[in-house]
C-alpha cells in the first residue's frame, strides 16, 4: 500500500518589515551621533572631584602622552597652528553659537607644552572644556 | 472583435532581500564608528588681554603651583583646604575681574595638578587667569 507523504505548509519568517526597521535605526544613529575623531589618539585623562557633565563641541584640541598636539584629529606643529586652526573654525560658526573648545590632554604632560595651547585656545576666542574624569 | 494580448505582462519587482542586510552594515557601521559616551569635565573662559605685573591688582587671590606644593596667597595648602579657601571666597556671587584667580605654575608641572587647580576654581565660581612664564604677565 502507497502511504502518501503529508505536504508540509511552507515556513517562512516575515522579513518584509525588517528593512524599514532596520533603515529607521540607521537614521536614528545618522542624526544622534558623534564621530570618535580621536580613537587612535592614547590620552590618560586627569582626574578630579570638580567635574561635570559637558556638551560636544565643533572643535577639539588633544594633547596626548608623547605632548603631541592635534586639533580634530590632525596633527599640528605648535601653539600657533593651533590658534589658526581654532580660530577659523569658530569663524565659521553662527554668531550665537557657543564657541566652545573641547580640550583633552594627557596628565602626565608638562606645563610648557599645555600652557601655550590654552593660551593659543584663549586668543583664538574659544571657551574651554577641559575633559577629566571624575575622582 | 477581442485582440488577444501576444504577451503575458511579468510581474516587476524591485529586489529588496538585501535591503535589510545593507542597513543592519550600515548601523554596525554607526555603532562602532561614534561615541555614546557623555564627556565630563569642567568649562572656563580665560580673560583676554595683558597686564604688567606691578598693575595686578593685590587682593586678586593666587594660586602657586610647583611639582610639590600648592600655595594659596603664598599660604601652603592641601587640594581640599584649597577648595575650602576658594568656596569661602564666594567667588560666583561677585562679577567682572574680581572672579579672577590668578594661576602661577613654576617648573615642571604635570596638566593633573594644574587640572585640580583650574576645575577647583571653575567649581566655586571663578575665572582662571594664567601667569605666563614667558612674559611675566597676566592673560
Amino acid at each position: 500500500m502507497k502511504i502518501r507523504r503529508r505536504r508540509r505548509a511552507e515556513l517562512s519568517v516575515p522579513v518584509t518589515s525588517m528593512g524599514d526597521i532596520a533603515f529607521l535605526l540607521t537614521i536614528f544613529f545618522i542624526l544622534t551621533s558623534n564621530f570618535v575623531k580621536e580613537a587612535s589618539i592614547k590620552v590618560a585623562a586627569p582626574k578630579s572631584p570638580d567635574v561635570a557633565a559637558l556638551q560636544q563641541a565643533p572643535v577639539s584640541v588633544v594633547i596626548d602622552e608623547n605632548s603631541v598636539v592635534y586639533v580634530n584629529g590632525r596633527r599640528v606643529a605648535d601653539a600657533d597652528a593651533v590658534e589658526s586652526a581654532v580660530s577659523a573654525v569658530l569663524q565659521r560658526l553662527r554668531p550665537e553659537a557657543q564657541k566652545a573648545v573641547v580640550f583633552r590632554c594627557d596628565r602626565s604632560v608638562d606645563k610648557s607644552v599645555f600652557e601655550p595651547v590654552l593660551d593659543a585656545i584663549s586668543r583664538a576666542g574659544g571657551t574651554i572644556f577641559a575633559v577629566g574624569e571624575k575622582k | 472583435m477581442a485582440i488577444a494580448r501576444r504577451y503575458k505582462t511579468g510581474e516587476t519587482r524591485v529586489p529588496t532581500d538585501s535591503l535589510s542586510d545593507i542597513a543592519f552594515l550600515l548601523i554596525i557601521f554607526f555603532i562602532l564608528t561614534t561615541s555614546i559616551r557623555q564627556i565630563t569635565g569642567f568649562s572656563t573662559e580665560m580673560p583676554a588681554g595683558e597686564k604688567k605685573a606691578e598693575q595686578q591688582a593685590d587682593k586678586t587671590p593666587t594660586i602657586a603651583v610647583n611639582n610639590q606644593t600648592i600655595r594659596f596667597n603664598d599660604e601652603v595648602v592641601t587640594m581640599d583646604a584649597l577648595r575650602q579657601r576658594l568656596k569661602s571666597l564666594r567667588l560666583d556671587l561677585k562679577s567682572g575681574d574680581r572672579r579672577v584667580v590668578m594661576l602661577e605654575a613654576t617648573g615642571s608641572v604635570p596638566y593633573q595638578t594644574y587640572y585640580e587647580v583650574m576645575a577647583a576654581v571653575s567649581a566655586a565660581g571663578g575665572v582662571v587667569g594664567v601667569v605666563t612664564e614667558e612674559k611675566s604677565a597676566k592673560r
